[in-house]
């Protein structure tokens, strides 16, 4: 499904993807960990199209077409999300207006009828009950004053919302409690398909031990340094990033 | 032709002598008053950022024709239309309701008119309101409205000012509310045009408010590309009274507006609310001014400002806390929106205290879309186009919502999506 050869990227002329190659196909999940700095925020960003990321080497395809043409918005229609890692508050525009404008987009782009308001009301309070998110919250900012938690689950709303074909999840654990990543982990273990494919980006294991990862890839110095099944998850659990022989700068977060 | 560097004389000529007496002999003295009145220019304080966008040609001065055509503005409730300011009595449907008179200048008798001339000019500052003061020597059909004590209109009233740009020439529109003891009122102004000859609309409106008063003011400026525009509304507020503006002005060659309030009683409320949207080269200038004159008033301004292209908006807000006026509780928030690298927005708060045990906040902020925000729209699947409307939109959404009238609302907003029509193009 997606294809990465010899990804480079830089920010403001600092290379921090130094050559990225991963497949990744359709049911699978795959989980990409990393200390902090190796790139992996980076490796979203880039794959959702952010254009404060320059791609200055490599390939990436999603079922065979070039995503590195594609628009943001464009890559997003062909099914690419990203649950980003610190969602954007938007006071003004409500999350209900927010969601139904994404929906619609997408099925204008696949030729559907677009949602009325009560369809998509009614679409909406049932997908926010599967992430436990008061229905309250489609009426208020998009993401404004909710949790952290709240954010993240307002996240996997989306994906389930969009039913996309890769989902990225950024970090989606981080600034969770158990009970909340208990339930983000359920929403994105719904998101689990044989058409699709998920791609979790995280520091620590523990997301691992609720969303059971096909693969499991280690990113440092902009690289893949180590790809293993989920044991291997377990084993830097264990012995920590510096027995790969890699720093790892900064773990209080 | 060129700009007149002092006011030509031929301003100040009025066309109808059509007023009762004590009126006619206002417009006379306050003529004779501005013989000598310069033009504003870039070293006039209170017309620094504006003065370039006025251009007077002497063959404006001429009252524009009177003509009839019902508008074309849908509104419920009840309308006074007027033509080039001459009234469209067809058009219109006047309040027929025990305690409230609405009233022309021109119907008044000797004794009413004789109250109205003391009054007229009483609530705004002279000096920071020239053009006011051309009004007053100008005006032919203003509007008297009277709320008797207790009176609540049902409905709102809307005057609709339709300036015909059909010949270079100027109008000179003026109301004047009086609302009785614990009166109610909802007023909506709206000022639109056609045609394409240079026009100069110069308008005052003035609100009086007794007691326990409770008036909103709606004034919605949409007039065309050849419209000067310069309007002045004044409020003065006794105990109790509440005042709610809401203006939604479009930019145009020349937009002014001065809003000053004077809270005057104890327990006075005033709240200001403005949008302002701005494109191409138009330009657009609010100043407000709030007197905080007696102690326990309460005012509360919240203007927005979005320039796109090469256009200019101007906020001047200034809060006066005079020395009596212990325990105010003043609060002013401007916020600007710039789409264009070519865009310029001045925003000016001045803030003058005299009292010690008083609170008075204020806030200034000038930028751009957010990035960050695009990206996350767009990452949904959302177009460019669509997520910068909704971005600018959530700029000015709670302004628009808190407009009580649904007829001002919806036209606000498909002005505003023409707005973003023109400013936002599809990728």
């Amino acid at each position: 499904m997606l294809s990465i050869k010899n990804l480079h990227a830089s920010v403001e002329g600092k290379e921090i993807l130094k050559g990225i190659n991963l497949e990744i196909k359709a049911g699978e999940v795959h989980a990409i960990m990393g200390p902090n700095g190796s790139g992996k925020s980076t490796l979203s960003q880039v794959l959702a199209g952010n254009e404060a990321f320059e791609v200055t080497e490599g390939e990436v395809t999603l079922n065979g077409d070039n995503l590195l043409d594609l628009e943001t918005e464009e890559r997003a229609r062909e099914g690419i999300f990203l649950a980003f890692q610190y969602p954007v508050e938007i006071p003004g525009v409500s999350n209900l207006q927010f969601l139904r404008t994404a929906v619609n987009a997408m099925r204008k782009h696949r030729g559907e009828e677009e949602m009325n308001a009560a369809e998509f009301m009614k679409l909406a309070k049932e997908v926010s009950k599967q992430v436990d998110l008061d229905p309250a919250f489609l009426k208020r900012g998009v993401n404004e004053g909710f949790s952290g938690g709240e954010k993240k689950r307002n996240e996997i709303m989306q994906a389930l919302l969009l039913q996309p074909k890769l989902a990225i999840l950024d970090e989606t654990d981080s600034g969770l409690d158990i009970d909340a990543l208990q339930v983000v982990s359920n929403g994105v273990n719904a998101l689990r398909a044989e058409d699709r494919a998920i791609l979790m980006v995280t520091h620590y294991q523990r997301l691992l031990n609720h969303i059971v990862p096909d693969y499991v890839h280690v990113l440092a110095g902009g690289r893949i340094v180590k790809s293993g099944g989920r044991e291997l998850a377990l084993e830097l659990e264990e012995k920590g990033y510096g027995w790969l022989g890699i720093k790892d700068e900064d773990t209080s977060n | 032709m060129k700009s007149v560097p002092m006011l030509s004389g031929a301003f100040l000529q009025p066309a109808g002598q059509s007023l009762p007496e004590p009126l006619l002999a206002l417009r006379n003295e306050r003529a004779a008053a501005l013989a000598d009145m310069p033009m504003p220019t870039r070293k006039t304080e209170n017309w620094k950022y504006s003065s370039k966008y006025l251009k007077l040609t002497e063959d404006m001065a001429a009252t524009l024709p009177a003509t009839e055509k019902a508008s074309n503005l849908d509104v419920p409730g009840y309308r006074i239309v007027l033509n080039n300011d001459a009234i469209n009595r067809a058009d219109s449907q006047y309040p027929d309701q025990g305690g409230i008179s609405v009233q022309h200048f021109s119907d008044l008798d000797a004794d009413d008119a004789s109250a109205l001339a003391q009054k007229l000019g009483s609530t705004l500052d002279a000096e920071q309101t020239q053009f006011a003061q051309i009004n007053s020597a100008r005006f032919e059909n203003g509007l008297l409205i009277r709320l008797g004590a207790n009176a609540v209109l049902d409905k709102p009233l809307f005057i609709i000012h339709e300036t015909a740009a059909t010949r270079n020439g100027s109008a000179f529109p003026r109301i004047f509310v009086e609302a009785g003891t614990n009166s109610q009122m909802t007023l909506v102004e709206a000022y639109v045009s056609e045609g394409d000859s240079a026009a100069l609309v110069d308008t005052v409106t003035e609100f009086q408010l007794a007691d326990g008063a409770n008036i909103t003011s709606i004034r919605l400026t949409m007039e065309g590309e050849t419209v000067q525009h310069i309007g002045a509304t004044g409020v003065l507020q006794q105990r109790n009274s509440r005042f709610e503006s809401h203006c939604v002005g479009f930019g145009g060659p020349l937009r002014r507006h001065d809003l000053q309030v004077r809270l005057e009683g104890e327990g006075a409320e005033t709240k200001l609310n403005g949008v302002v949207v701005t494109q191409g080269k138009q330009h657009y200038d609010n100043h407000t001014s709030i007197d905080h004159v007696a102690a326990h008033c309460n005012s509360e301004e919240t203007y927005r400002n979005i320039a796109a292209d090469q256009s200019h908006a101007v906020f001047n807000g200034r809060i006066h806390i005079h020395q009596d006026a212990q325990k105010s509780n003043a609060d002013m928030n401007n916020k600007n929106l710039l789409l264009s690298n070519g865009a310029e927005i001045d925003t000016k708060p001045e803030l003058e205290i005299y009292a010690d045990d008083v609170k008075c906040a204020h806030g200034a902020t000038i930028g751009q879309l957010d990035e960050t925000s695009v990206f996350y729209l767009v990452s949904r699947g959302i177009g460019r186009r669509q997520a910068n409307v909704l971005l600018t939109m959530a700029f000015i959404n709670e302004l628009v919502e808190q407009i009580p009238v649904e007829a001002v609302r919806d036209t606000a907003q498909a002005r505003l999506n023409d707005f973003f029509d023109q400013t936002f193009q599809e990728a």
